[in-house]
């Protein structure tokens, strides 16, 4: 057999693998999970996968609905929980503060307007911003977004076709009703204490904030009770207004009772008017006037790497907000989609019975021309093989697919099949070798893919690349046609024609 | 005796093509003037080729799952009148059953007005499980059209630059391109005359049409340029392999279109376009290219 057929069986085989899942276990998987909730302090995290519960096999988000249902109860009772990475018991007189799914049945991530979710364009009013402005900004708003408790966010900076930058947000399941005032607003950052205004996020109070060297940075790491802490510490200087605020104001503080280093009242840090940290005053600060403040905090973890890592986290969103609290900006939602989840399936069943049917169809058309069910099961073999390799591509990378995407795969499988006929009909042409037909269809096929790959490609950057997916899936579908099962589809047909 | 007849018939065609093949150059012509017309006449009343749906100009489309409880379009329909200014109402519904899945309100308002609006006929409130809302600004809108058209124009540029490096000779790779020009053009007329609203998706069929389109003439170029022999011969069996070519394609799309229709706009204007698209290309490769390309050849023969 020619090494074409090897290489799309091989093709094959691998896109198989990226699509479906490495095993096969029932249970159902952590998408969220609070910090320091009793859950997490036992060492449960995102990801794992929860196979039993107290003796009862979980199967799927019913199993595990039910086996926490007990909850709340009256006094704290044992649970264990059983996953694929170990056993975790919690004592706790509250449902597990997790949030689970059933595991997908395959690896193909589907796009937000079929699964369900948020998605916001947002841009700053009346401004352009630059490429590290846009940074900041996503920076605030990852910051916001994880305070607020949402996980399964992601985030980034597009640019469009007339240079405008937008930074995009595109968050997965269930939408609060409140998103467009956690992502529209300007965000604002108070340090007080009690309730009165020490300073503000951004350079009029703030004029430096160290992030390297030996002003900033984690000092120490210990092991406690239920794992690890580390602590980090970094400065930042004050403007005088600020430091001059600070010493008008602890002057009036007393000493703390319990703990006399510290005085009485904390320096609370506020996001958006929402308390995100709070530091213990130095006795010493008391009344001075001091440009230089050492901010501190920790992380914990259960293993030392997960203490240092968490803290580091941290600190490094303490600092973002220190130096973008405030964006000097107000912003304007250009585009919020909110989808419903509840359509999704019943959507994703309906293409999927498209493009079978499309396909069947194409089979059943090419026997009635060709009257050979050979070349006609061949035609079905190569597009199925297209769209699985194009599937395959997208598991691979991760890649969600959305609207747009899904026509890109039916596009590329009506090019493809254009090519699989261009295949056929040259082979059929009798005054030259068959080699030499097979090679000259090979000359058009790579003429039109260059042309088709070519017409794509503004799509990529258009409209924000709000509609990439097409030219994605489409490019992904006509080079693996163009490079892969077109030459092997070819050298089938040449097996079925020299019969 | 029959099977004479038959080639004689066929003699009799192919003389009749011979001598007017240029004379069929009229229909396209005359199609793209009058598609032309149309845009221009469109642009001239609107300031704008085509109608753009809210993803282009700015709105919100608010879709209502209606899982237990059927909303009658009809009474939604007499409700808004008067309060929001031609709202575009839809229906979406289960592909095997007809059972009506949800209902799709689209408008130039923002959400914060035509949501309290649609709450108030509902009498129940909208939230992010029993509804789909989708806004786009107004300034957002309008640039993503321009950077739409842009890429239109672009991908239309770079296919023409691959075919003439193709072809490298003028004519040829000129007929491969305005056969192109001329399907877009017309698919755009058709989709003026029809009434459709074209949303970003929508454009993306467009430039899938910039690629669609050529295969066939990529082939049929390729045949008549590059081959030797009778011009008419290689055309004959160029002719039976675009034709099959157009029509799987065809088949795959239409099977794709009713099945999908009822669900979602974004899938039905795709392979709307598309479809349109395909039938134009039929005309233009088998006659506007094929006529061109063969007076060049018939041209460079004497």
């Amino acid at each position: 057999m020619s090494w074409k057929i090897w290489l799309l069986i091989f093709c094959i085989l691998g896109s198989l693998l990226a699509i479906l899942p490495l095993d096969f276990t029932k249970g159902v998987e952590i998408i969220s999970i609070e910090k320091n909730s009793t859950a997490y302090e036992q060492g449960l995290r995102q990801g794992m996968i929860i196979t039993n519960i107290d003796g009862q096999t979980i199967s799927n988000f019913n199993d595990y609905k039910q086996s926490v249902s007990k909850f709340p109860t009256e006094e704290k009772t044992k649970i264990t929980i059983l996953t694929k990475s170990g056993e975790f018991i919690l004592f706790t007189d509250q449902a597990p503060e997790i949030s689970v799914k059933d595991i997908p049945k395959t690896r193909i991530k589907t796009g937000l307007d079929l699964s369900g979710g948020a998605r916001a364009l947002v841009k700053a009013k009346d401004k352009d911003l630059t490429s590290s402005e846009l940074n900041d900004l996503i920076a605030v708003t990852r910051e916001r977004l994880n305070v607020y408790g949402l996980r399964d966010v992601q985030i980034k900076p597009v640019t469009d076709l007339s240079g405008n930058n937008f930074m995009l947000i595109e968050i997965a399941g269930s939408t609060p009703e409140e998103l467009e005032n956690l992502i529209g607003q300007q965000g604002k950052f108070e340090a007080k204490i009690g309730n009165e205004t020490v300073f503000v996020g951004g350079e009029k109070d703030i004029t430096y904030v160290a992030r390297t060297g030996d002003q900033s940075g984690i000092y120490s790491c210990n092991q406690v009770q239920s794992g690890y802490v580390c602590n980090f510490r970094f400065s930042i200087s004050l403007s005088e207004r600020a430091a001059k605020n600070h010493a008008d104001i602890t002057c009036q503080l007393g000493i703390n009772s319990t703990t006399p280093q510290y005085l009485e009242k904390t320096l609370d840090l506020y996001l958006d008017d929402q308390l995100v940290s709070f530091l213990y005053i130095s006795r010493d600060l008391k009344c001075s006037e001091t440009t230089q403040i050492q901010i501190s905090g920790s992380g914990t973890g259960t293993t030392r790497q997960e203490a240092y890592n968490n803290a580091n986290q941290e600190m490094k969103q303490l600092q973002t907000v220190l130096i973008s609290g405030s964006l000097p900006f107000k912003l304007q939602i250009e585009k919020l989609d909110t989808i419903s989840p509840l359509l999704g399936k019943e959507f994703t069943n309906t293409i999927l019975i498209a493009g079978i049917a499309a396909i069947l169809a194409v089979g059943l058309f090419v026997f009635i021309i060709y009257r050979k069910i050979k070349l006609s099961l061949a035609v079905l073999l190569t597009s199925l093989s297209e769209v699985l390799i194009i599937l395959g591509i997208s598991a691979l990378f991760s890649r969600s697919l959305d609207l747009p995407a899904i026509a890109g795969i039916i596009a590329a499988i009506g090019t493809g099949v254009d090519s699989q006929i261009i295949i056929l009909d040259e082979s059929r042409m009798t005054n030259v070798s068959l080699r030499e037909r097979i090679k000259r269809a090979l000359t058009i096929i790579l003429g039109t893919y260059v042309t088709t790959l070519f017409a794509l490609l503004p799509l990529m950057w258009a409209g924000a690349g709000l509609l990439k997916g097409f030219a994605i899936t489409t490019i992904i579908g006509i080079s693996a046609g163009v490079f892969i099962t077109r030459p092997a589809f070819a050298e089938i047909v040449k097996k079925i024609m020299g019969e | 005796m029959e099977e004479l007849l038959e080639t004689t018939k066929k003699q009799k065609l192919a003389n009749w093509y011979n001598k007017n093949y240029k004379l069929l150059l009229i229909i396209p012509i005359i199609l793209l003037i009058l598609s032309l017309g149309n845009l221009g006449l469109s642009y001239y009343r609107t300031g704008d080729f085509i109608e753009k749906d809210i993803t282009l100009t700015g709105g919100t489309s608010i879709t209502i799952i209606t899982e237990d409880q059927k909303i009658n379009i009809n009474e939604l329909s007499d409700f808004l009148y008067g309060k929001i200014e031609n709202p575009i109402i839809r229906e979406l519904s289960d592909f095997r059953s007809g059972k009506q899945k949800a209902v799709v309100v689209e408008s130039i308002l923002e959400p914060k007005e035509l949501k309290p609006v649609l709450e108030d006929f509902l009498n129940y409130k909208l939230t992010n499980e029993n509804s789909s809302i989708e806004s786009t600004g107004s300034s957002l809108g309008q640039s993503f059209y321009k950077q739409l058209r842009l890429a239109i124009i672009i991908s239309f540029i770079l296919m023409a630059i691959v075919v003439f490096f193709l072809f490298r000779s003028f004519v040829p790779s000129f007929a491969v391109v305005i056969s192109a020009f001329a399907d877009i053009v017309m698919t755009l007329a058709v989709i003026n005359f029809l009434g459709m609203k074209i949303s970003a998706a929508g454009i993306t069929a467009i430039l899938m049409l910039i690629g669609y389109s050529v295969d066939s003439d990529i082939m049929l170029t390729t045949r008549l340029l590059k081959r030797h022999g009778d011009t008419n011969k290689n055309l004959s069996s160029a002719f039976k392999t675009g034709i099959t070519m157009v029509l799987t394609s065809i088949i795959a799309l239409t099977v794709a279109l009713i099945i999908t229709q009822s669900f979602s706009n974004v899938l039905r204007q795709i392979f709307t376009i598309l479809l349109i698209g395909l039938g134009f290309d039929i005309l233009n490769t088998w006659i506007t290219n094929v006529s061109i390309l063969k007076w060049y050849l018939e041209a460079k023969r004497r």
